[in-house]
């Protein structure tokens, strides 16, 4: 404007009413200021601003309308600029806070000027309060601050990614699953820093369509991300377009649920399905589920194989399990188990047949329990059914094998008796021999014989003859082969019939075996042979037992007495007792310490006791010798 | 002197066995007495009761074998038959060792049986009649003078009179005095039956 000269120059006068009529009229403070910084111009709108009256302050130092640490400063300020001409305000404006006369503050915009042409030169100043602007501003912030604690509220992952790829905004989550702070993460490449390699182009092709319009975000995809740890994060996400203001798409916000824990969750359930369905299928067990009053079924895999139907079929409930797949030999008492179940036990338990579409026969074990529903009405059915074929076919083999090696060791038992034996069968014959010849001498004789002279050798004959049936009787219950039945039994008697072979064993050994029974026994059940057979054992160990010690008193004691367990039967001998070296194997199969034994005995009879539910031991007999024992329990209401 | 009739005295612990025995020794006409165990039969037994004994080896208490240990203790002469069940040989073997007369197993033919027990009372009576000649020889010696035991000392070693006379110191009339007179007092028909006597009197000691 310098350079283009106003026609119509300016008189001074009227410049300086120009200049006040401006001042009075301008919106802004006006303040003029000396070299020194004292005030020479303050206009009406600076009156309003500061609420001094320019009267007051002209000739005041500047500084009054400023707080600490202006105030102090700026006097150095301007001497600063005066000497160096360098400034740090003039010419340029700044917000700054001022103070009022009544002491408050209030923010300014302020903007300062060097009016050139006077020496020492002068400054104006102008102000504009800006109160409004301020708090229209913090506003704004706190917004914007809400809106960030919301999003850092939310528990999934917020990310915004602009058109470059590279994280506008991340909330609170979104720190905490990748392991940095915000500030760490603001800016960075999102596909380079956190997307693997392996996905890194795909995922930034899925940006680059979304922004070109080609295609839209994917509603929902999972993705691994890279967390600063090195661990991989699976995350779910859900992501929208941003767009500017015009509507064009400036960007990705997507909101992310770390799903690995769930995922794991996932895998570690399908993976221990996985087993039980193996497991089930080496083990041929399968179970099921069901309700008392209808409902949905369930069958595990192995169920089906089981009973032999598609899995495509469906499981069944268990009345029609009954009619469809249960032996009918077996169904009424699967039928009354159940019932007894549903009505009082709460538990089923039973082993019982299939029989199978195809014809076969298999042999189950069923365990059940009902509980209540979780809604109260219902009853829930849950067990298992066990296909136990194999096992019973395996069982049996066993227990015939047990039987065949109990029969052996009885043979043998008898074995070590027959000298006992024979001579017990040997004796009624020599008496039946001698009956008759004297009988027929009788006849013979000169002057014949009446009748009734022959009637008692005849008698004893008999008698005779019915004594070695007898034995060999016994005998034949002993060693014939057969299969092993339980029948109540009272002890006393069985201890007695076997009186007969057990004593003459003892008698040709010169031995007395003595016989000492309690009355009123209760009733056991047990195999009689089997029975007979570990006494027998028991009683022929006594006997060796008191050959070996030739001093001891030579007697057996069989000993029958009630015991808190039960009926006890005691074998007693008053030998020398059993080392301790002897004692520790007594009961392996195949030791033994006779030249001729099978070291059978004692391991078959204790699992002989023990099948019956009973023990087998023995224990020193008091004044020396040992005693060998047997409890069996009573039998149940006996 | 009228002898006791002999005894067969049995011993068996099966009263059946024992029974039929004493039946069938009645009928042939022996007199029996059964005994039920070892100790019973010793309790009662009578040394100078002629008989034999019918012995069941095997019993308990007291076996056979043992009763025959314990009869030999004491002198006793009388015989014994043993009966035995099979596989008893080894302790038949023993039994006959121990002066046993015979054993026979059960069951056994009674003729077998009576034979044996005919035996036995036949050995019996020579026990008996030969003891009964030991004692008289005994008798007999006993009545001899101290000088006569001596002439009939060196009498049996078969010493001439004369070495005799020479022997004792005196003269050969005077041993042949000595020698008469011990003929006469022991019996004797000969030298040789009076050397005879003085060896059974000599082994019964």
């Amino acid at each position: 404007m310098d350079s283009n000269p106003d026609p119509a120059a300016l008189s001074p006068e009227r410049a300086a009413g120009e200049l006040r009529a401006l001042l009075e009229a301008a919106v802004d403070g006006v303040i003029v200021i000396d070299h020194d910084g004292r005030i020479t111009t303050f206009n009406p709108a600076a009156e309003r601003l500061f609420g001094y009256r320019a009267a007051d302050l002209i000739g005041e130092r500047v500084e009054v309308l400023m707080p600490e640490p202006d105030r102090s400063a700026h006097g150095g300020y301007l001497q600063n600029y005066l000497r160096t001409g360098r400034a740090r305000i003039i010419g340029i404006g700044r917000d700054v806070t001022a103070q009022r006369r009544d002491g408050t503050l209030f923010p300014a915009s302020l903007a300062v000027g060097e009016i050139r042409g006077s020496t020492p030169p002068r400054f104006v100043a102008f102000i504009h309060d800006i109160s409004s602007r301020q708090a229209a501003f913090d506003e704004l912030r706190r917004e914007r601050d809400r809106a960030q604690s919301y999003l850092d509220l939310a528990q999934v992952m917020l990310v915004a990614i602009d058109g470059g790829g590279r994280i506008a905004l991340i909330n609170r989550k979104g720190c905490e699953i990748l392991g940095y702070t915000e500030a760490e993460l603001v800016g960075r490449d999102w596909f380079l820093d956190f997307v693997p390699e392996r996905h890194r182009e795909a995922a930034r092709a899925v940006l680059a369509a979304a922004l070109d319009g080609s295609a839209g975000p994917p509603a929902y995809a999972e993705d691994t991300m890279l967390a600063r740890d090195g661990s991989r994060k699976l995350i779910a996400w859900r992501a929208t377009l941003l767009r500017d203001e015009r509507g064009l798409p400036v960007g990705l916000l997507m909101s992310g649920e770390d799903i690995s824990e769930q995922r794991r969750g996932e895998r570690a359930l399908k993976r221990s399905e996985s087993l039980l369905r193996s497991a089930q299928a080496f083990a041929h067990l399968g179970n099921f589920e069901a309700h008392v009053s209808g409902g949905p079924l369930h069958w595990s895999e192995q169920m089906y194989a089981i009973v032999g139907r598609d899995v495509g079929d469906g499981p069944v409930d268990p009345q029609e399990f009954a009619a469809r797949y249960v032996h009918p030999d077996d169904r009424s008492l699967y039928q009354r188990d159940w019932q007894r179940a549903l009505a009082s036990t709460g538990r089923f338990d039973l082993e019982y047949r299939l029989l199978r579409a195809d014809g076969s026969t298999r042999t189950v074990h069923s365990l059940a329990q009902i509980l209540p529903g979780a809604d109260g009405d219902s009853r829930v059915i849950t067990g298992t059914l066990h296909d136990v074929t194999e096992r019973r076919l395996a069982g049996e083999e066993l227990r015939q094998s047990q039987e065949r090696l109990t029969h052996v060791a009885r043979l043998s038992t008898m074995g070590e008796m027959a000298a006992g034996l024979a001579h017990e069968i040997n004796q009624p014959l020599t008496a039946i021999a001698t009956y008759s010849q004297a009988a027929v001498r009788m006849i013979d004789r000169s002057g014949g014989i009446e009748a009734c002279e022959l009637r008692d050798p005849l008698v004893q004959i008999t008698a005779q003859a019915l004594r070695a049936g007898e034995v060999i009787r016994r005998l034949r219950g002993l060693v014939r082969n057969r299969a092993t039945h339980a029948e109540s039994l009272d002890v006393n008697r069985l201890i007695e019939e076997l009186r007969v072979l057990s004593e003459p064993d003892a008698r040709v050994n010169d031995v007395r075996l003595t016989i000492e029974l309690a009355t009123g026994l209760p009733a056991i059940s047990a195999d009689p042979v089997q029975l007979q057979q570990v006494l027998l054992n028991l009683i022929r160990n006594a006997i060796d037992a008191t050959l070996e010690a030739p001093d001891a008193p030579r007697e057996v004691v069989v000993r029958s007495q009630l015991v808190a367990d039960g009926v006890e039967v005691g074998v007693i001998d008053h030998a020398g007792g059993i080392p301790d070296d002897v004692a520790a194997q007594l009961f392996n199969p195949f030791f033994t310490t006779k030249p001729e034994g099978t070291g059978l005995g004692l391991a078959i009879s204790r699992s002989i006791i023990r099948a019956h539910r009973g023990k087998l031991g023995h224990r020193p007999t008091p004044g020396g010798g040992t005693t060998f024992y047997f409890v069996l329990p009573p039998l149940p209401g006996a | 002197m009228k002898e006791k009739p002999a005894t067969i005295f049995v011993v068996d612990d099966d009263d059946a066995v024992r029974t039929s025995l004493r039946l069938l020794l009645r009928s042939v006409g022996l007199p029996v007495e059964t005994f039920g165990s070892a100790q019973a039969f010793l309790d009662a037994f009578d040394a100078e009761r002629a008989g034999c004994l019918v012995l069941d080896i095997r019993m308990p208490g007291m076996s056979g074998l043992e009763l025959q240990q314990r009869l030999n203790e004491i002198h006793a002469i009388i015989p014994i038959v043993f009966i035995t069940g099979h596989g008893d040989v080894p302790m038949a073997v023993e039994a006959m060792q121990h002066g046993a007369v015979d054993f026979i197993q059960k069951p056994f033919r009674d003729q077998d049986l009576i034979d044996r027990i005919n035996q036995a009372l036949e050995k019996d009576r020579d026990n008996r009649a030969g003891l009964k000649e030991r004692d008289a020889i005994q008798d007999r010696m006993r009545q001899l003078t101290p000088r006569e035991r001596e002439v009939l000392e060196h009498v049996t070693r078969g010493k001439a009179n004369k070495v005799i006379a020479g022997d004792l110191n005196v003269s050969q009339r005077t041993v042949e005095i000595h020698r008469a007179r011990v003929m006469e007092k022991m019996g004797a028909s000969s030298l040789a039956h009076l050397v005879r006597m003085v060896i059974e009197a000599e082994r019964a000691a």
